[in-house]
């Protein structure tokens, strides 16, 4: 693999194998000369914080180096919402070099370099189709990532299937692994144990830290303004004295829940229900809140879920949520 | 309540032809795969509930269980976990699921269904014979005017036939879009009024709930959106603009789609002209959806994505019919009310509780005298049914 791949892809084992090579020590960040790069590690966490990436390729050994400083530099600050922002915006900064490099279909082998690179870091093997326009991977494979994206095009049912396979663009595979990218980096700078830092780093981390801290401030909490339909036909549905599947009923249940109602109140919608028994109903409810049997806190099942047991009644104002619990909600 | 059904001398007659079916039968009722990984579950006769969080190293203990206890109901998890009999299920530590699927004839609205569904008190068990126009709402007993009723359906050859249409349309979408091998398929009738499909592939067992749930959708016809067959929705209300998929039609839902239609590659014209037939984009949005539904697989999405469920377990009986929950390897030829209908022949004295039709092993039984003789099979059939106690 070039210098200038490992620039791209930096947390591949072999950029550490390529600073190893060169030599390279802590205590040479102490250098005068160094302090350009630390500034732009910091500029580089300082972007991907911001939700934007950093897609600078200019000297590679260099960049190699302020990728490892970057990972130091957040270690330092140690504020989980920045590790998070910077392992995703990381993720995405490969995955916008990999697309590029898996478009480039005349380069068959470089190709297969890259392909076996991710099969070998996160299991997944990429086979180009038949007519080498597109690539696939195994329905398996694609279930075990995409289920967890939000976007309906990314449902198994918007996609080609056929025979055991889903069929991709380059952009579109790449996706498939952003989030175990940045689990890859996320995990990189957990497992790191800090040496003694060179002042210059450590004034650095200092000061982000410091411009970081008030941004992830406990964040103002959300009010229910109006019930998401789903909610407002179980309620109908429950106050006409009909009966309410049980999976109805646990989302009406943990909905409530997690809205703050009360446990007392939240039994009592149930009153009307055919088979009301009220121990039975607060027995249940205490269940569903993490109070009774195995202490696990229900949450309300996704709209993803909903939907697949006929339980949801969108209606447009629902057109962007995954779960009802972000119906009506406004920052206060 | 199905327990208070179960009562007095009905339970003797019943554990009876239980029992010795497990006696004389073991064979018949299947070892799953790492039996010491699986938590096993049992419902007693007469017992509300399930016993839960068991464990059998072998199915000579198993057998010898089913002998002894003669439960009404057997479950076995679709579960492997390193600690099967430990509480709570997190500390089971669990390794994985088998894939499951559920089709339940109930779920598939037959319009046949109310010609053979009996309503049977659930206060006094009193049995009313089919009504076909009335509404459950109004009911009243006749013998304590009890307001609340269980109904029973014997299921007839369309509702099996119907069952049957859906597991082979599931089969179907396994092997040619998920690629299964056709030797991990295993269709089972459940032992009442459907199917269970079991999947026997390693590489499925790994798979969250969320990755299950995505696939029941796939299965079902859920959330298809108009852009993967070309629709892009524009800005202005209703508009709509036509771009092909580049990656074609000729596969999974969108050829079953496009072959409705009678769309391919080259029809962008056309399909614009079927959107605004239809009444534009939003109105084909619903229209859509309903098409996909309807060519989907009526599956219980409960069932499949649940990978802690204790699963009725191959070849045992079940004390909705006591009929036996058994392999079927050709769909076509299989019929339950013969090849699951495996209790015995003795004589049985029963009293009928309600006029009742039905066939098993290929014998008619046209029941409206109130007291009748019957083969144990048939007579099992009924009193499971709610519809005979024993004399």
């Amino acid at each position: 693999m070039a210098g200038s791949d490992l620039a791209k892809y930096p947390f591949l084992n072999e950029a550490g194998a390529y600073l190893r090579e060169s030599n390279f020590g802590w205590e040479e960040l102490d250098r005068p000369d160094m302090k350009h790069i630390i500034d732009r590690a910091a500029e580089r966490i300082e972007i991907e914080v911001n939700g934007k990436i950093y897609d600078n390729l200019e000297r590679y050994e260099i960049e190699i180096l302020t990728f490892l400083i970057s990972l130091v530099i957040v270690k330092s600050i140690s504020i989980e919402q920045v590790l998070r922002k910077f392992a995703l915006a990381e993720a995405r900064r490969a995955e916008k070099f990999l697309t590029e490099d898996l478009r480039k279909q005349s380069e068959i082998k470089r190709r297969s370099v890259f392909t076996k690179i991710f099969e070998d870091l996160f299991k997944l093997r990429i086979l180009v189709s038949e007519d080498q326009r597109l690539f696939k991977v195994r329905v398996i494979d694609y279930l075990a990532r995409a289920s967890h994206f939000n976007e309906q095009e990314w449902k198994l049912i918007n996609r080609l299937v056929h025979n055991g396979y889903v069929y991709l663009d380059a952009d579109e595979t790449v996706r498939l692994i952003r989030n175990e990218l940045a689990v890859l980096i996320y995990d990189k700078v957990r497992a790191m144990t800090l040496p003694t830092l060179p002042q210059g780093i450590k004034s650095r981390a200092d000061e982000l830290r410091l411009k970081f801290i008030p941004r992830y401030e406990r964040r103002a909490s959300a009010a229910v303004t109006d019930y998401p339909p789903c909610i407002k036909h179980a309620l109908e549905v429950m106050n006409r004295g009909d009966n309410l599947p049980h999976s109805a009923r646990v989302m009406l249940a943990t909905y409530m829940l997690a809205i703050g109602k009360p446990v007392d109140e939240i039994v009592l919608m149930f009153e009307n229900a055919p088979d009301f028994n009220e121990k039975i109903t607060r027995y249940q409810v205490e269940h569903l809140a993490g109070m009774k049997g195995s202490h696990t806190k229900y949450s309300v099942p996704s709209c993803d879920k909903l939907r697949n047991e006929n339980l949801c009644f969108a209606t447009a104002e629902c057109d962007t949520l995954i779960n009802p619990i972000q119906f009506g909600r406004k920052k206060k | 309540m199905r327990e208070n059904l179960f009562a007095g001398k009905n339970i003797s007659v019943i554990k009876k032809a239980f029992r010795e079916y497990y006696f004389n039968q073991s064979k018949a009722i299947e070892e799953p795969l790492k039996m010491e990984q699986r938590e096993f579950g049992f419902a007693h006769f007469g017992q509300a509930g399930m016993l839960r969080h068991l464990s059998f190293k072998s199915m000579k203990e198993l057998d010898a269980m089913l002998v002894r206890e003669a439960p009404s109901d057997v479950y076995c998890s679709n579960a492997y976990y390193r600690i099967p009999t430990q509480q709570p299920m997190h500390e089971k530590q669990w390794l994985g699921a088998d894939l499951i699927f559920d089709i339940d004839g109930k779920d598939l609205g037959m319009p046949c269904v109310p010609s053979h569904s009996y309503s049977v008190c659930i206060n006094c068990g009193y049995a009313s014979p089919p009504e076909k126009h009335k509404e459950r709402s109004s009911y009243s007993c006749p013998s304590c005017g009890c307001k609340k009723a269980d109904y029973v359906s014997i299921p007839c050859s369309k509702c099996i036939d119907g069952s049957k249409k859906e597991a082979r349309r599931l089969v179907e979408f396994l092997l040619e879009d998920i690629g299964l091998e056709h030797s991990a398929i295993h269709v089972y009738f459940s032992g009442n009024n459907g199917f269970h499909v079991h999947i026997n592939d390693d590489a499925f067992i790994s798979l969250d709930p969320q990755a299950r749930s995505d696939l029941v959708g796939y299965l079902s016809g859920t959330g298809l959106l108009l852009e993967s067959i070309g629709l892009r929705k524009t800005n202005t209300e209703d508009l709509f603009s036509i771009k092909l998929p580049k990656s074609g039609l000729a596969f999974g839902w969108r050829r079953r789609i496009a072959e409705k239609l009678k769309i391919d590659m080259t029809s962008a014209i056309k399909l614009k002209n079927i959107v605004n037939q239809n009444g534009g984009y939003n109105a084909f949005k619903v229209e859509l959806d309903r098409l996909a539904r309807d060519m989907g697989v009526r599956i219980d999405p409960q069932v499949t994505t649940d990978v802690h469920r204790v699963f009725r377990m191959p070849g045992t009986l079940n004390s909705k019919s006591g009929l036996s929950k058994t392999k079927s390897s050709d769909l076509n030829s299989f019929d339950p009310f013969v090849d699951a209908c495996l209790l015995g022949d003795g004589k049985v004295s029963v009293k009928v509780k309600t006029p009742v039709k039905l066939k098993l092993k290929r014998n008619s039984f046209n029941v409206s005298k109130e007291s009748a003789e019957m083969p144990t099979y048939a007579a099992v059939y009924l009193m499971c049914k709610g519809l005979a106690e024993a004399n």
